[in-house]
């Protein structure tokens, strides 16, 4: 009885998590395209980076790490189902990191467009954008 | 007679051995709760000249970094915090906090106990340098005011080059060298800075003001692995150094009193094993430090203490639990202190031990409300101080305190907020030494009011 009971709360909870993100708007990992060309990446790899755990490729280049502001909703989306985390999780780890003189936090952007041109233009650049913001400058990363 | 002039007394006593107190106990009066009103803060700072040049100096560069700051406040104002970017890889970052004190009784960070005190001041500029992927160097100096004795403290909190040896999604390891922040429980690497601490005054079972100086940083080498999986992340920081601390301080939180002679750390070791799981939803970690600390007498005694070596362990165990709303953080502190002089005329081994459980509420991004019970003992055979009370006629309040809680506080902009907090507190001993000079004053019982405004990028 509480398994099903069980069951059922996790549908819903899935079918409330669909419901707040049509696919359209849902968050990819995007790099540049001519640095990164085997655009594929671990979960592991994509929390190390946006934890800034992980400074270099493995070509030995280093990675530059874009994000939005703590409160726009692709960055709460983002954290939440990218990277399985709550954005002031995220925010707390970074600011140890600053203030410890132990690591840096991401270089923020303001917008979507910002957010595109400058991985574009960035050579080791990540970052992400909501799927219909995707064009042939970025490359989307796969989670593998 | 003996609650007038202990310190004489003990010294008397010291010299001629008396039969009827076992020498252990004469050592524990005489080192840990001597006369504090024996202070003499001057010997702190020597002659008058250098003390002028000294507070002019440090008034020129209060100005600078104040004006600074204002300069850097206004230019975030409209806009989000983040770095400031000097070039493609180097990044300013900055902090400033302003603090208010309100005591019923006792004094916190100045005369709080007469209308407040705005004696607290946090201050905190950085800078990192990437010049290659695997090699960092940053360092932060850090302004500080802070109630009777740092009126007007200006650190290098940190200056180290970071370089990772080995670097790939699963694993990591590196060295620090230079002045790294020590790791230690959940909190103290990053004390000063108010937006990662959940309170104003941080939980002084853990994180005790007296002991600070000790706790911030060391000069010497660090060495950090780290290793990720599905099932969490591991990581293990192990380092040696010389902790900061050769100040008055350090002589009034090991030996009870200022001393004619030199109080010096030596060589210490500190580590940190920590593990988290799903980003962070859950972490723990156990932190231990073997901190020495050296007296070296200026005269012969009876007219000064022997040499002295102090062994200070701590050992921290920390726990953390974080939902979107939620954050529960417990942390237990066992500490033990062994002083002993070369002969062995002196030993003493004491253990503390201390808690707090603490509940965090997040209502939205902007307000957030937190709860917490906090207990220091001393003395783990003497919670309540009564052994202590018996034997120096001093006030038992001051080996232990409670501590209940209550803070709000205000995200203004991802980059400003304002805190406020209550604190009901039962027990004197984390209270700050140097603001409260005469036990006997203190107020076993006291209510602690706190509001602060920070800004941070």
């Amino acid at each position: 009885m509480s398994k099903l009971y069980l069951k059922y709360l996790l549908g819903i909870l899935a079918l409330g998590f669909a419901s707040v993100l049509p696919a359209e708007h849902a968050p990819v990992v995007i790099v540049n395209s001519v640095t990164y060309p085997n655009a594929s990446l671990s979960q592991n790899a994509i929390s190390a980076i946006f934890g800034m755990r992980l400074r270099k490729w493995e070509d030995g280049s280093p990675i530059k790490v874009f994000v939005m502001p703590d409160e726009n909703p692709l960055h709460i989306a983002f954290s939440k189902y990218v990277l399985r985390v709550f954005p002031y999780q995220l925010r707390s780890a970074w600011d140890r990191l600053v203030f410890s003189g132990t690591g840096e936090e991401p270089v923020m952007v303001e917008s979507e467009q910002q957010m595109r041109d400058i991985v574009a233009t960035t050579p080791g650049a990540i970052g992400y954008l909501s799927r219909s913001m995707l064009d042939d400058s970025v490359k989307a990363v796969s989670d593998d | 007679m003996t609650l007038l002039k202990p310190s004489l007394m003990i010294k008397e006593n010291l010299v001629r051995s008396p039969p009827m107190l076992p020498r252990r106990v004469f050592v524990f009066i005489f080192n840990k709760y001597q006369e504090i009103s024996k202070i003499k803060l001057s010997s702190q700072l020597g002659c008058r000249i250098e003390n002028l040049c000294l507070v002019t100096i440090s008034i020129i560069f209060n100005g600078l970094m104040g004006s600074l700051l204002c300069t850097i406040v206004f230019a975030m104002f409209s806009r989000e915090a983040q770095a400031i970017e000097l070039t493609d890889n180097i990044r300013l970052h900055g902090f400033l906090t302003q603090g208010y004190f309100l005591t019923s009784d006792n004094k916190l960070f100045g005369a709080s106990d007469k209308g407040g005190s705005f004696d607290f001041t946090e201050a905190g500029l950085n800078a990192s340098w990437t010049p290659d992927p695997n090699l960092r160097l940053a360092g932060q100096v850090l302004l500080r005011r802070a109630g009777t004795g740092h009126e007007h403290d200006v650190e290098l909190d940190f200056g180290l080059i970071d370089y990772t040896a080995f670097s790939t999604p699963d694993f990591l390891f590196g060295v620090r060298l230079g002045r790294f922040k020590n790791p230690l429980g959940l909190y103290n690497d990053t004390r000063d800075v108010l937006v990662t601490r959940p309170t104003i005054l941080l939980p002084q079972s853990i994180y005790l003001e007296r002991t600070r100086d000790l706790s911030l940083s060391a000069d010497g080498g660090l060495l950090y692995g780290e290793h990720r999986s599905e099932l969490g992340t591991l990581s293990l920081e192990m380092g040696a150094g010389v902790p900061r601390g050769n100040n008055l301080d350090t002589e009034l939180a090991y030996l009870g009193g200022d001393y004619p002679g030199e109080t010096q750390p030596k060589l210490s070791y500190i580590g940190r094993l920590a593990y988290e799981r799903e980003g962070g939803k859950y972490r723990a970690a156990i932190s231990a430090a073997r901190v020495d600390v050296r007296y070296e007498p200026r005269f012969i005694q009876p007219d000064d203490l022997p040499s002295l070596k102090d062994i200070f362990i701590p050992v921290i165990f920390s726990m953390q639990y974080n939902t979107d709303q939620f954050s529960l953080s417990a942390e237990y502190a066992i500490r033990r202190i062994q002083e002993s002089s070369p002969d062995n005329s002196f030993a003493l081994d004491v253990t503390g031990n201390s808690y707090y459980l603490q509940a965090l509420y997040r209502f939205n991004e902007k307000w957030q409300a937190i709860l917490r019970y906090d207990a220091l003992y001393n003395n783990r055979n003497d919670k309540h101080g009564k052994n202590y009370h018996a034997l120096t006629g001093r006030p038992a309040h001051t080996q232990f305190a409670t501590d209940w809680t209550f803070g709000l506080r205000y995200n203004i902009t991802s980059s400003f907020l304002v805190a406020a907090e209550y604190h009901y507190v039962n027990g004197t001993a984390w209270l700050p030494r140097q603001d409260n000079l005469d036990p006997n004053e203190m107020e076993q019982r006291w209510h602690i009011f706190a509001l602060a405004a920070s800004f941070h990028f």
